[in-house]
């Protein structure tokens, strides 16, 4: 009897746990992103990817911002612009976490979802368990921000702020040059749609950097089943050192002395 | 690349990419020190296919026009994305005889980024047509 009486309490909280289980969509596998790393394929101009001379994005950027832009598009062109992650070691940051080469893992738990990219690694972590952003002094920026989200029926919903400004050379959006003020603010809403993959639609405001919100969807198609995942080091044989003088990137052979002769030329 | 460098193991072919529909593997750094509007085409010997993050190299030991071996960097990508295309760190075996497209440095140096490869039994890796 008292077994039995175990046995139905178990039976009723693990079919409550399979029920809030299933409240959450799944959202399991390897997914690697579309398009290419050009962050905004929307407004993309040019022939190309991201270092390819002439391309180039529109955010809807001030005077001053669009200047940014052209100068860091001037320092693309030459092959010197600089990316933190050519350092090895410094996180990519959000929203270009977003915008990666190499797969993605998108973690539902019932209070948190992790975006686990593969490349870096990163982990960007959402909470969703009905907490808000910390008070304005109880926050500093970092290079994922503090997110917190809902889910509306099987689309997460979440706000993103306490970003790293891209002009304190933490993080860039790609590799054309696009950045972002620290006053960045996005929301992200994230779903599967109806083709079958990943969409996430960030819409960033930025009161110093925009005059307007841009809206940048990115896409994600799941791998098939049993893709693996794999570690990512950057400093495991990294041979293409940055000069921090001049931005260019070296070339070392497998004795440790830099090949190149005369770079670039 | 200086043509008067070239051996019978290396010959430049110098082509639009739009025409050979290759576009190079994603880098964690620019890309900029490599000329990717030419290829060039190596005859040699594996001396080692490094498997490691964040790139893969292929060294490849080639004859120079005086006949001295001159080793090559040949840079790929993230071991992670070739393993999940079927690339193995066995895929380039010491002493294996291959000829290898690149697009070469810049500046004539010994070194470029991997197109593809053909070895002496016709088998091809990469992006070889």
């Amino acid at each position: 009897m008292q077994r039995a009486i175990i046995f139905l309490l178990f039976s009723h909280f693990a079919f409550i746990g399979s029920v809030n289980a299933q409240e959450l969509p799944d959202w399991s596998g390897v997914w690697a992103m579309m398009g290419g790393t050009i962050f905004d394929q929307d407004t993309k101009i040019g022939d190309g990817g991201s270092t390819a001379v002439g391309v180039r994005e529109h955010p809807p950027y001030n005077d001053a911002y669009e200047a940014k832009y052209l100068a860091n598009l001037a320092l693309r062109d030459a092959g010197v612009f600089p990316d933190p992650n050519s350092f090895c070691g410094i996180p990519t940051g959000f929203p270009r976490l977003m915008n990666l080469p190499d797969v993605y893992e998108f973690a539902v738990t019932p209070k948190q979802v992790w975006i686990i990219t593969e490349n870096g690694p990163n982990v960007m972590r959402i909470y969703t368990d009905g907490r808000e952003h910390p008070a304005a002094n109880d926050m500093w920026p970092t290079h994922t921000g503090d997110s917190v989200g809902y889910w509306e029926g099987d689309t997460l919903v979440f706000d993103t702020l306490s970003l790293h400004s891209s002009e304190s050379g933490n993080t860039i959006i790609d590799r054309t040059g696009l950045v972002l003020s620290d006053a960045a603010h996005i929301v992200t809403r994230m779903h599967i749609n109806d083709d079958g993959m990943m969409e996430a639609q960030m819409t960033i405001n930025d009161a110093k950097a925009l005059t307007a919100p841009w809206v940048v969807t990115k896409r994600y198609r799941k791998l098939e089943e049993g893709a693996r995942v794999y570690d990512y080091a950057c400093n495991e044989n990294n041979r293409n050192p940055i000069d921090p003088n001049t931005g260019w990137t070296y070339t070392i052979g497998t004795d440790g002395k830099i090949i190149d002769i005369n770079p670039g030329q | 690349m200086k043509s008067s460098r070239l051996s019978k193991n290396m010959f430049l072919l110098v082509l639009l990419m739009a025409n050979m529909g290759i576009s190079p593997a994603f880098s964690h750094h620019s890309n900029a020190m490599f000329n990717q509007d030419e290829v060039l085409a190596l005859s040699g010997t594996i001396k080692e296919f490094q498997f490691t993050n964040p790139h893969t190299w292929i060294q490849l030991m080639v004859k120079d026009e005086s006949g001295k071996e001159v080793e090559w960097s040949l840079e790929w990508g993230s071991p992670n994305n070739l393993g999940r295309q079927g690339v193995r760190p066995s895929t380039f075996p010491a002493g294996a005889d291959v000829t290898i497209k690149t697009y070469p440095m810049k500046d004539g140096s010994p070194g470029g980024l991997f197109i593809g490869a053909q070895f002496s039994d016709g088998k091809t890796v990469g992006r070889w047509e």
